[in-house]
């Protein structure tokens, strides 16, 4: 029974695998009901008392849920933005019969290439120029701006399937292509929008650069901005805050994964192999 | 080919998204550039300096030094990343069960803030109290290499690229995973009749069939290590000295730390051609003769068909 026993060896492997792919993501969330104490003696081992304690400590200070609802607010403006420009200016570059277009599409497409640290510089300056460092929209401009070119690219390849007989005939019936768009093209691209809502939503919830670059004041900070005050720091650090601080901010991206796990991947691993 | 032949309405759905990816894409690229040739302190005026800026940047020993901590970052990150990834996906294949669930776990680091993992890494590494890979050696026996590995000077570097490598592994194991369960059975079927060995089918069969998707993920795998950023930089900040700089980390320490901004847009715009370049690099290097012809002639014909149109 060679086949059997190599079956085994892979499946143990796999297990293996699995273990180093999740046990630390288990860890952070058995550490954050482990008391302080027990974190700096013993912070690997299973928690004996285990306590709510962290939880309590970080939500009644307060700061974690501003930084939830900036990071919120940001996610969500991005969100709506991104499909509604991806959304339309797919439609554009696929259902128009203009010249051009395949520049614009390239164009377009150029950008998955493009490092997002080429904009900070730029960025940061034209935002203390016109005095809007530390607000949300510093972070939504990039963070849209840089979701555009595989957005489009996604729109763009779904539209393809929609047969141009049905645009045609709506148009032949009267209807202007906004009314085109709206009642019959836009709807038909459900799953679309929730593949790219749900991968940004996880992309623009987690951003570090953007943020630690143009935010500094504590009251736009967002979540992963906010979990750094935690990090960093050595010396007097109160893990346990830390760790429940790190539990709740990355329970929103975890449940929507869990959720839309299907449309996620296909985000993501899409953007992964059009680059 | 579309259907609709309205230039307003054209426009009107493209402007929007175009603008707004101009402003947030290619303005920043412009002003780059242009910041580039200037030395600016954040205050005052802007002075142009020429090619000051690249003169001193290739004249800079940090900058050798970054550039080379850059490409053994990539060469740990891409190896772990792909290797690994296609090594668990072949693994899976031979899956019959639950091979969904392994492939939604194995995914998760993919999932959770860079700021979350630095601080998960630095619990890992860290010998006050004794972390997890230090635990794990001593259990081992060999306590002689335990180290406070993000402090050590010949450990920083590789400290810092293992966790990039770590957190997308998953995510290539699916890609791959995908490209592989794609492939036509009875291909393989054949070879199997014909007395080939499970280890022929894959590397004389399978993986040139998945060749297309190993090149576009290396491509995708190496200029995300081209532009690391968020590990390094909270794990370490490039130190101990400069022992696991990275490019990115560098111009960020420039721009905002040194307040150098026309010096960090060198670095950046340097950052970018090094992008650009790679990709082309490895589409040239991957196309084969007759992939070449192929495009040829599909340009030839798309040509034609042009001219017949009109």
């Amino acid at each position: 029974m060679k086949g059997k026993a190599i079956k085994i060896i892979f499946a143990v492997l796999i297990i293996l695998f699995l273990i180093i792919q999740i046990y630390p993501v288990i860890w952070l969330f058995i550490a954050s009901i482990k008391p302080t104490v027990e974190l700096s003696s013993a912070p690997f081992a299973f928690p004996e008392n285990p306590t709510l304690e962290n939880f309590v400590n970080v939500l009644s200070d307060g700061k974690i849920g501003l930084y939830m609802w900036n990071s919120l607010k940001v996610t969500g403006i991005s969100l709506i933005l991104i499909v509604a420009l991806s959304a339309t200016a797919g439609y554009a570059l696929s259902k128009f019969r203009v010249r051009g277009k395949k520049i614009i599409f390239s164009f377009f497409t150029f950008g998955i290439m493009v490092p997002v640290q080429i904009t900070l510089i730029p960025l940061f300056i034209f935002y203390s120029d016109m005095g809007i460092l530390n607000t949300s929209f510093s972070l939504i401009l990039p963070q849209v701006g840089f979701a555009l070119p595989l957005s489009v690219m996604m729109f763009v390849s779904f539209y393809e399937f929609v047969p141009n007989e049905l645009i045609e005939a709506a148009i032949v019936d009267g209807c202007s292509p906004f009314r085109t768009f709206i009642q019959i093209v836009f709807p038909l691209a459900r799953n679309t929008v929730i593949t790219i809502a749900s991968m940004y939503s996880i992309l623009i919830w987690n951003d570090f650069i953007f943020a630690n670059t143009f935010i500094s004041e504590g009251s736009a900070k967002t979540v992963a901005m906010g979990l750094k005050d935690y990090v960093g720091a050595f010396g007097n650090v109160d893990w346990g805050s830390t760790f429940a601080a790190i539990a709740i901010s990355i329970l929103p991206p975890l449940l929507i994964y869990f959720a839309l796990n299907k449309w996620v991947t296909a985000g993501m691993t899409m953007g992964a192999t059009k680059g | 080919m579309g259907v609709i032949k309205s230039k307003k309405a054209f426009l009107a759905f493209l402007l929007p998204g175009l603008l707004f990816y101009i402003l947030a894409v290619f303005y920043p690229i412009e002003e780059s550039i242009r910041l580039s040739f200037m030395k600016w302190g954040g205050i005052g005026d802007k002075e142009f300096v020429g090619f000051q800026n690249y003169i001193t940047m290739f004249h800079d020993k940090v900058f050798y030094t970054a550039f080379i901590n850059n490409l053994i970052y990539l060469v740990i990150v891409v190896s772990m990343q792909l290797a690994v990834g296609l090594f668990f996906a072949i693994l899976l294949t031979y899956m019959t069960r639950h091979v969904t669930l392994v492939k939604t776990l194995y995914y998760v680091p993919c999932i959770i803030t860079t700021v979350a993992i630095t601080q998960l890494f630095r619990s890992i590494y860290s010998t006050e109290p004794m972390g997890l890979l230090n635990q794990f050696l001593q259990a081992a026996g060999l306590d002689g290499m335990v180290t406070s590995w993000l402090a050590e000077v010949s450990t920083a570097l590789a400290a810092v690229s293992i966790p990039e490598g770590w957190r997308f592994t998953g995510m290539y194991m699916v890609i791959f995973y995908a490209a592989l369960v794609s492939l036509d059975p009875s291909v393989y079927e054949a070879a199997k009749v014909d007395g080939a060995s499970e280890l022929q089918i894959l590397f004389k069969i399978k993986m040139p069939l998945i060749k297309e998707i190993i090149l576009l993920t290396l491509t995708m795998c190496l200029t995300g290590a081209l532009r690391g950023f968020d590990i390094p930089f909270l794990l370490t900040s490039g130190g101990p000295g400069n022992a696991s700089e990275l490019m990115s980390t560098y111009m960020y320490k420039k721009a905002f730390s040194s307040n150098q901004y026309g010096y960090g847009s060198a670095l950046a715009v340097f950052i970018i051609v090094e992008s650009i370049l790679a990709v082309y690099l490895i589409r040239k290097v991957f196309t084969t003769k007759e992939e070449r012809e192929i495009r040829e002639m599909e340009r030839m014909q798309r040509r034609q068909r042009r001219r017949e149109g009109r």
